[in-house]
């Protein structure tokens, strides 16, 4: 591991919400990513002497406010905020009032009322957690919204890569798999962009969003060609629903042509790495046998570094200090 | 090894060269040619010299759009009858829809499929894979498999994809591997029960009708998709004169479309059903008189790339019915050449354009290496006495499945000579 920029000091994020990785700047990313590597010293190395975290949300009320189905995600911000000694409130879909017919921005207004400082919210819907900082006074973090954006995503999985090759400027990174439904892809498009990696997307012709290539990034349908000389390989989840023969004829048809396997692997560089933002589809874009590579694998990690990266954003959306504007 | 063939009029589509000269074939390729050297070789150095005198020697016709009812229904025609009966017309390649029995779409159906016919030694058979799953039109097939299994082209066989978003996405993942999409263009909202073309003659008949526009609607969908995805889009034996019209616009838009037509639909209209013959009974239905006229015209002037025999061996029982109640088609093979060849006597084409429409164009649209007379290129030839009159008589076809509109028909010209990869086949 090379030299590490951890930061001991706090930020602000200008905002006053984590809404996506578009729109931020690059001091902001590189603040958050700072603060991020700090975070993730202390998590992953507990017996070491550090400073206390565990008051830094100390009365600050967190709700994960989830409108999809999430393990990983939600955990990790509980977590996340529990470290840094917040109290933390799941609201699970299936037990809320948007059953009962509620509206989205009801159910929000409701909960501002009883006046959490951040709102932790995951919708199927591109765009809701920006509807909802409309409308509520509490801090929004996007915890992924449709297609669009999973910002958390990103910035953990630039603080994998960062902790693992010291640098994100100039590595050659390759995000595989289904672009046209996937909000890390974008993420991950803004947040390594930004910071001078050099992307790529390598997806089925049919898996691709429409004028991709205009945002700015140079685009594949070959796995091997799109995958040549990458330092970094990131494979997304493709979803059972977009194997039935409308996008991808079958799910052979897609691990043999899109899938990672030992043989595409062995072609890479040798201290190339593979990343996927899970939950994986083993013997769908990944084969068990580069997944649970120990030499290239850092999808464990990843996983770990969500604690950190998620840590650095609720501490950044923290109230006191806060230059937020109020929806109401 | 080496044969001569001596004092032939040699035609070169790919060249666009039609003049007498010579040519040598050594280990299956062409590798001398009065094209490119003045001396022919000495004829001693030769194992077999023909003579050619008289006949005209081109590369071996290529047939894009074929039905084998092997595997499936062998009763009708097996796969060995079916590709000896191509090499009795010239024919060298030929391409077989997926809807066999069971249906094309896979990569071990392909694998099998090339295995046999590898194994007669007869013409050379190329497969499409089905585009979608049981030719069902409702999820896609495994294209990228069966392009490395060796699928030419995907194809819709003789039904018509419907959902625009399905085609779109076929499209979309086709140029993936650099594969044209085949489509038979027809709207089955319009085609409901159809019988023959609409208009007076239906009517007189009391037939159901299918309007032209049936085809030309869909096809000029596949056309604004194909614009929208760039793929390679091949619109099968196309009928009406309005469909002539939105090809002829597309390429010279530069758009990648290409077309093909059968005999039927530039020799025979709608009346040819009047006596509900249910041999004239085909899918697309022979059109107007006007229709047929304009796809001559498309022909002569490029906007369709090629002539296919759609052949289509039906069982004499299913013809042996009511009009209505008979199947469509009719069997194409031994009426693909005479008939083109007719067309040629009747309306003044060159031996290159022939060549062009039947060899050098089909071998294009599907990347095979045939339809030149290039060094280097396959030794497949067809060699034609163009001097010769001939009735066309159903009684004898080659191909075993003898449902024809044309029998009775006088034509000019006959197929003397056919070599596959310079093996003489008759």
């Amino acid at each position: 591991m090379t030299e590490k920029q951890t930061s001991h000091h706090a930020h602000t994020l200008k905002s006053g919400h984590l809404l996506g990785i578009e729109g931020l700047g690059v001091d902001e990313i590189t603040a958050l990513l700072d603060r991020s590597l700090y975070f993730a010293d202390i998590i992953t190395s507990p017996s070491e002497p550090h400073d206390d975290v565990s008051k830094i949300l100390h009365g600050v009320t967190v709700v994960n406010l989830f409108f999809e189905n999430s393990t990983r995600t939600r955990v990790s911000f509980e977590v996340a905020a529990k470290k840094l000694g917040a109290s933390i409130l799941n609201i699970s879909v299936s037990g809320s009032s948007v059953k009962k017919g509620e509206t989205l921005v009801d159910t929000a207004t409701t909960l501002n009322a009883m006046h959490p400082d951040i709102l932790v919210v995951r919708h199927h819907a591109a765009g809701t957690p920006l509807l909802l900082s409309k409308h509520v006074s509490a801090a929004i973090i996007n915890a992924g919204d449709g297609r669009h954006e999973h910002p958390t995503q990103a910035l953990l999985d630039a603080l994998t890569i960062k902790r693992s090759f010291g640098r994100i400027a100039g590595l050659k990174i390759a995000i595989c798999g289904d672009i046209a439904n996937s909000r890390v892809a974008r993420s991950n498009l803004y947040l390594l962009g930004a910071l001078g990696a050099d992307l790529r997307f390598v997806a089925p012709s049919t898996l691709l969003p429409s004028d991709v290539e205009k945002l700015g990034v140079p685009v594949f349908t070959n796995l091997n060609e799109g995958i040549a000389g990458a330092d970094i390989i990131m494979m997304l989840r493709l979803q059972k629903e977009r194997m039935q023969g409308r996008e991808i004829p079958s799910q052979h048809e897609y691990f043999n042509l899109f899938g990672l396997d030992s043989v595409s692997v062995d072609k890479l560089a040798g201290d190339a790495v593979i990343m996927h933002p899970g939950p994986m589809n083993r013997g769908v874009e990944i084969a068990s046998s580069v997944a649970d590579d120990p030499e290239r694998s850092l999808i464990t990690q990843q996983v770990e570094m969500g604690v950190a990266a998620r840590m650095a954003c609720l501490e950044a959306l923290r109230p006191n200090g806060l230059a937020r504007q109020k929806g109401r | 090894m080496a044969k001569l063939f001596k004092n032939a009029h040699l035609v070169c589509p790919e060249r666009e060269l039609s003049k007498d000269g010579w040519l040598v074939v050594d280990h299956g390729v062409i590798t001398q040619s009065s094209f490119d050297e003045q001396t022919p070789p000495d004829e001693a150095s030769m194992s077999k010299v023909i003579d050619c005198k008289g006949q005209i020697v081109g590369p071996g016709f290529v047939d894009m759009r074929v039905q084998s009812s092997d595997p499936g229904a062998e009763h009708i025609e097996t796969l060995d009858i079916l590709l000896t009966a191509a090499t009795m017309h010239g024919i060298t390649s030929l391409a077989i829809l997926p809807s066999t029995e069971p249906v094309i779409d896979n990569a071990a159906m392909i694998d099998s499929i090339l295995l046999r016919a590898s194994r007669y030694k007869k013409a050379r058979l190329y497969c499409y894979g089905a585009a979608t799953k049981q030719m069902a039109g409702e999820q896609m097939a495994e294209l990228g498999m069966m392009t490395q299994a060796g699928a030419i082209g995907f194809s819709t066989g003789n039904y018509s994809i419907s959902d625009s978003q399905m085609m779109r996405r076929l499209m979309t993942y086709a140029n993936m591997f650099d594969r044209p999409v085949m489509h038979h263009c027809e709207d089955l909202t319009l085609s409901e029960d159809m019988d023959m073309n609409e208009g007076e003659t239906a009517t007189r008949l009391g037939l159901i009708g299918q309007p032209a526009i049936a085809e030309t609607i869909i096809l000029q969908r596949d056309i604004e998709l194909a614009r929208l995805t760039g793929a390679r889009y091949h619109a099968s034996h196309i009928s009406a004169a309005a469909s002539v019209d939105v090809i002829r616009k597309a390429k010279a838009e530069g758009l990648t479309i290409t077309a093909d037509t059968a005999p039927p639909y530039f020799m025979l209209n709608e009346f040819s059903v009047s006596g509900f013959d249910s041999a004239a009974k085909l899918n697309p239905p022979l059109r107007s008189e006007a229709d047929r006229k304009a796809i001559i015209e498309g022909l002569l002037d490029g906007t369709i790339d090629a002539i296919a025999s759609d052949h289509m061996p039906i069982d004499p029982d299913e013809k042996a019915q009511p009009f209505s109640l008979a199947s469509f088609g009719a069997s194409g093979l031994d009426v693909f050449v005479p008939m083109s060849l007719k067309l040629k006597q009747t309306h003044d084409l060159s031996w290159v354009q022939l060549f062009a429409l039947m060899s050098r164009n089909p071998a294009r649209i599907l990347g095979l290496e045939a339809g030149r007379l290039s060094i280097g290129a396959p030794a497949d030839l067809v060699m034609i006495n163009p001097n010769s009159a001939y009735i066309l008589n159903a009684s004898d076809f080659h191909s075993q499945s003898r449902i024809t509109p044309f029998d009775g028909t006088p034509f000019e010209g006959k197929v003397t000579g056919c070599w596959v990869g310079g093996k003489n086949q008759f």
